[in-house]
């Protein structure tokens, strides 16, 4: 509920003077009293399913839209929060279609939440006991879940549990020893080049060559999940030399089998030889597109896109370094304090469905969770997989992947 | 009613300086303590090993580390001159700020000569023009950027045909700084322009009748007054440049990462107690280059009565003499490089949206928006409303800043103990790390306070339009101070001892004598209000209150084409913006 305070607070009652800046003080300040709304919160645990600021709703003018509590009778409301782009992107997103589909199979109504910090947001949310105010979060990736666990005490998602169809999640994409995120989709992470300025290496040490000398763009991975993507490839493939060792007393291996030389001096090889590593992936392939650089880290789908926009093919060809590829799953996960948990598995079992799952690959240009899933013969022909996708766990991630970012970001912007 | 009235008046000036406190406090202060606290209680405990850490590590501070972690000054001074010395992440952030101010006042001045000194058809409009570039988000900065002096860019292009060899600026330091410049270059000029057309006509002529040459003049008479009116552009390029984040990876690369560059990696990481400490060290820094900057000003504050603002000189010259040629020649050369360090890039954003994927001229990405008006879903951004809710938050948040800052620029033109403190507290929104201020609004204001028993939160357009307020005041404040405290005080004294109140007194004898500098506030603020994103996201909650801005970044694709096409509606939108503001601003009024 909203309590508008302005009617006790007016006290700059208006001069009638044609003084307009005093006049626009006190109307702003009024107005600005009006965008506050106070609710009481239960015992400090929030979360008492009216709604309150944090998604979807409109509070423009103080009114806040009932989130819908499920009571008899009534349409209950799953309100789903994700990232930005899985439900509007200039070209296609799957979110429109979700929402039509799954309304129409069940009865509730899907309301998205996109807060800006993405998974973040939740964990302040969790931390300042605002309440959560969302039932399931889709697009988490084993990262984002390393991070929530280190970061929280509590628990901010809960078990899986009963889901139909979980079974059918392919067994190399289950990335959450806690069975709280279940797989949807995957994505690969390699090398995009254009094919009429230069050819891409085939391995990793063809990156070092002088042929290829300020060829690649790549992403910070610091603020970029393309250029974590790309480091931690690295890592995987010529070890981590013991830097996060201090840790859990583990240094990765290499699959290069030199014990002395890890993935800083490879990074250094590849900063001798001029690598660009620039912000965003927006940033990078924007720079790419101009023809700054033949090669630039991107995901394995580029084709798809680019055969969208009528593009030519030759310009977008995509290199699977040592025929590897970084892959990147995507689950989704109820949250602990959901209102309404069973719908949330329910829209899970749903996401996991043979035809939604075809339609999730195809919207969000990606690769299905599951075995089984309806997509359209030719889709292969442009969306590439790698013969040996690489990731990390869970388990490999916890406690590392911060020092292996920071020794990197430590011998690359010394100044 | 008069008596009413009378008693409005006199306590106006009260009311609004406490108005401006509690925006402060509700928008800016509070919630950025929330997270500032953070880098000396950690775990419950208070401790200053966290920025022990930061300030001895040679990462972050280079040479200068070593000093604080104690080891012999001789040993690091040998470093020091050395030249494979390490100036550390902080130490290089200044550095490149130093540079990027030197370039924008370098490319700002010759802008603001021409500005204030010459008469030409369509001065004013270019004029209003010049701010265009301060708003723009950096993604479509970066894009024009490459397309301009990238391998395949114009300038290369330009060269070709001159028969020179191509140049390639694309990710160095060069580059950044250019680019900065192509951002506060404006500032600096609108600064200056607004000091320049205030100075007084016949202060330079009585020079000149007690036999001064035109140079002597200048020197003595017009440079003291445009002197303080540059410093304050460089003061708050410096803050700009040194907080600076996007554009530095975008165009320079991670070897050139800025502190920012960590702060935002931390707090993405959550690591917020390093996060806070570095935001501290930058709002340290920056506040102290903005208040000794304040101590110079406060000291070298020229007297004007700001009555008749020097006649403009025609650009086509009234005799071929060498002196009439020289400096319209200068200017010439100036035109050619502004041309290519702002025209080229903004031409290329422009052909970037009318042209398709194999090349060809199209309005394709023009259609997109219309159509992505007409059939994007409730939950997606669409252009018109964030067309009109950037307009609506500009005109809003302006009309807030300005009175916030005539208030504070009151306040701080008067001599009196601890008014240092009041300076720094009115411009620390310049100077704390745009990521640190969203994550506290966040915790602040979306989720709230909770008071007994009651959670008290504020977002949407409201808080948007006070967050907005908040961070463009300050430079109402930079404007309208210099211009207030320089005036003469029998002036106000004379007004008061015929019984007008102070408020009165303000906005009928001081603000009318330094009304360009109002303008120029008034132009700072909407532009503040128009580009700015990190707090918009943050308070925008629901799917309603999203701008310009955030519709390009929505936009932005494998192909730039849509972004762009929505690049070009806010040049175009703002730039009428900022055209209409100066024409209600008028040119001189009453003068």
């Amino acid at each position: 509920m909203t309590t508008d305070e302005s009617e006790t607070r007016r006290r700059s009652a208006r001069p009638r003077t044609r003084r307009r800046f005093l006049t626009a003080a006190g109307t702003a300040g009024a107005v600005a009293l009006a965008g506050c709304s106070a609710e009481r919160t239960d015992g400090g645990d929030g979360g008492d399913g009216s709604g309150s600021d944090g998604d979807g709703n409109d509070t423009s003018d103080g009114n806040d839209t009932d989130d819908g509590d499920g009571g008899d009778g009534e349409t209950p409301t799953l309100t789903v929060a994700t990232y930005t782009n899985f439900i509007d992107a200039p070209s296609v997103s799957p979110g429109e279609w979700l929402k039509g589909e799954f309304e129409s199979r069940y009865d509730a109504e899907l309301e998205w939440a996109t807060p800006d910090n993405e998974v973040n947001y939740y964990v302040e949310r969790a931390a300042s006991g605002a309440g959560i105010d969302a039932d399931l979060y889709v697009g988490l990736t084993t990262e984002d879940l390393v991070r929530v666990d280190e970061r929280l005490d509590g628990d901010l998602f809960t078990e899986a549990g009963d889901v139909d169809g979980r079974d059918a999640v392919k067994e190399g994409l289950r990335f959450d020893p806690f069975d709280r995120a279940v797989p949807f989709d995957t994505g690969y992470i390699s090398l995009v080049y254009d094919s009429t300025t230069a050819e891409a290496p085939e391995t990793f040490d063809g990156l070092l060559d002088d042929e290829h000398a300020g060829a690649l763009i790549t992403q910070n991975p610091g603020g970029s999940s393309t250029g974590r993507a790309f480091l931690l490839h690295t890592v995987s493939r010529f070890g981590d030399g013991g830097v996060a060792s201090d840790g859990d007393g583990e240094a990765v291996e290499g699959e290069d089998g030199d014990p002395d030389y890890d993935y800083l001096d490879y990074w250094a090889d590849l900063e001798e030889n001029d690598v660009r590593v620039l912000g965003t992936w927006d940033d990078a392939y924007a720079a790419w597109s101009e023809g700054e650089a033949p090669m630039v880290v991107s995901y394995s789908t580029d084709q798809v896109f680019a055969d969208m926009e009528d593009q030519d093919l030759e310009k977008h060809q995509i290199r699977f370094l040592n025929d590897q590829a970084y892959a990147n799953p995507e689950g989704m996960a109820v949250f602990a304090e959901a209102d309404e948990p069973d719908l949330a598995r329910q829209f899970m079992s749903f996401m996991l469905e043979p035809d939604v799952q075809g339609e999730i690959a195809q919207r969000n240009v990606a690769f299905p969770a599951t075995d089984g899933a309806e997509l359209p013969s030719d889709y292969a022909e442009l969306a590439q997989e790698p013969t040996d996708p690489v990731t990390f766990t869970y388990d490999q991630l916890q406690g590392s992947v911060d020092a292996w970012v920071e020794a990197w970001e430590r011998q690359f912007a010394g100044n | 009613m008069t008596r009413l009235r009378a008693g409005v008046e006199s306590h106006a000036l009260t009311a609004l300086a406490v108005l401006t406190s509690a925006a402060l406090v509700v928008a800016f202060y509070y919630p950025t303590a929330t997270v500032l606290i953070e880098a000396v209680v950690v775990d419950g405990a208070v401790t200053l090993s966290v920025f022990a850490d930061i300030l001895t590590d040679p990462f972050y501070f280079g040479e200068l580390a070593r000093l604080l972690s104690g080891e012999s000054p001789v040993a690091v001074a040998r470093s020091l001159a050395s030249p494979d010395r390490r100036l550390g992440i902080v130490g290089f952030t200044a550095y490149q700020a130093v540079l990027s101010t030197l370039a924008s006042v370098a490319l700002g001045l010759p802008a603001a000569y021409l500005l204030a000194r010459f008469e030409f058809p369509g001065r004013r409009t270019l004029r209003s023009l010049t701010i265009v570039p301060f708003v723009l988000p950096s993604i479509m900065v970066a894009v024009g950027f490459v397309a301009t002096f990238g391998q395949n860019g114009t300038l290369n292009a330009a060269l070709g045909a001159l028969g020179l060899p191509p140049v390639d600026l694309m990710f160095t330091l060069e580059a950044v700084v250019i680019a900065h410049a192509f951002y506060n270059a404006p500032l600096v000029a609108r600064v200056t322009t607004a000091a320049w057309e205030s100075v007084d006509a016949s202060a330079v002529e009585t020079a000149r009748s007690l036999g001064a040459g035109p140079m002597r003049a200048f020197v003595d008479v017009v440079a003291p007054q445009v002197y303080p009116a540059m410093l304050t552009g460089a003061a708050l390029t410096f803050v700009f440049t040194f907080g600076t984040f996007p554009i530095v990876l975008a165009l320079g690369g991670f070897q050139l990462a800025t502190v920012e560059v960590f702060v935002y990696r931390l707090v993405r990481d959550l690591s917020y107690a390093e996060a806070a400490a570095l935001a501290i060290v930058e709002l340290a820094i920056s506040l102290g280059v903005l208040l000794a900057y304040l101590r110079y000003e406060a000291r070298n504050s020229t007297s004007t009565r700001g009555a008749r603002p020097l006649p403009r000189r025609s650009l086509v010259p009234s005799t071929p003499s060498l002196r009439e040629l020289l400096p319209r020649a200068g200017l010439a050369a100036y035109v050619a490089v502004a041309g290519l360090v702002f025209l080229a890039p903004i031409a290329s954003m422009i052909l970037a949206s009318v042209t398709g994927g194999d090349g060809a001229l199209t309005l394709d990405h023009y259609r997109f928006l219309v159509e992505r008006q007409q059939t994007g879903a409730a939950f997606q951004v669409r252009p018109w409303p964030a067309i009109r809710n950037s307009l609506a938050f500009a005109t809003a948040a302006t009309l807030l800043a300005l009175p916030m800052g005539v208030v504070v620029a009151v306040l701080t033109t008067r001599r009196y103990r601890g008014r240092t403190l009041v300076d720094a507290a009115a411009m620390a929104p310049l100077a704390v790390s745009g990521i640190i201020v969203g994550l506290g609004l966040l915790r602040g204001l979306v989720f709230g306070v909770e008071v007994a028993g009651w959670r008290i939160a504020a977002s949407g357009a409201v808080a948007i339009v006070v967050a907005h307020a908040v961070s463009g005041y300050p430079f109402v404040v930079r404007t309208v101070s210099p211009g207030l405290s320089g005036l003469d005080r029998s002036l106000v004294e004379s007004a008061r001892a015929l019984g007008a109140s102070r408020a009165r007194v303000i906005r009928d004898v001081e603000l009318p004598l330094v009304w360009p500098a109002v303008v120029a506030g008034a132009a700072f603020a909407f532009a503040i209000s128009i580009g700015e994103f990190t707090s918009t996201v943050v308070l925008a909650t629901g799917a309603d209150a999203y701008t310009m801005p955030v519709a390009i970044e929505r936009f932005i694709g494998r192909r730039l084409g849509p972004a762009t096409a929505m690049g070009v509606v806010l040049l175009v939108v703002t730039g009428l913006s900022f055209v209409v503001i100066e024409r209600l601003g008028g040119e001189h009024r009453g003068l």
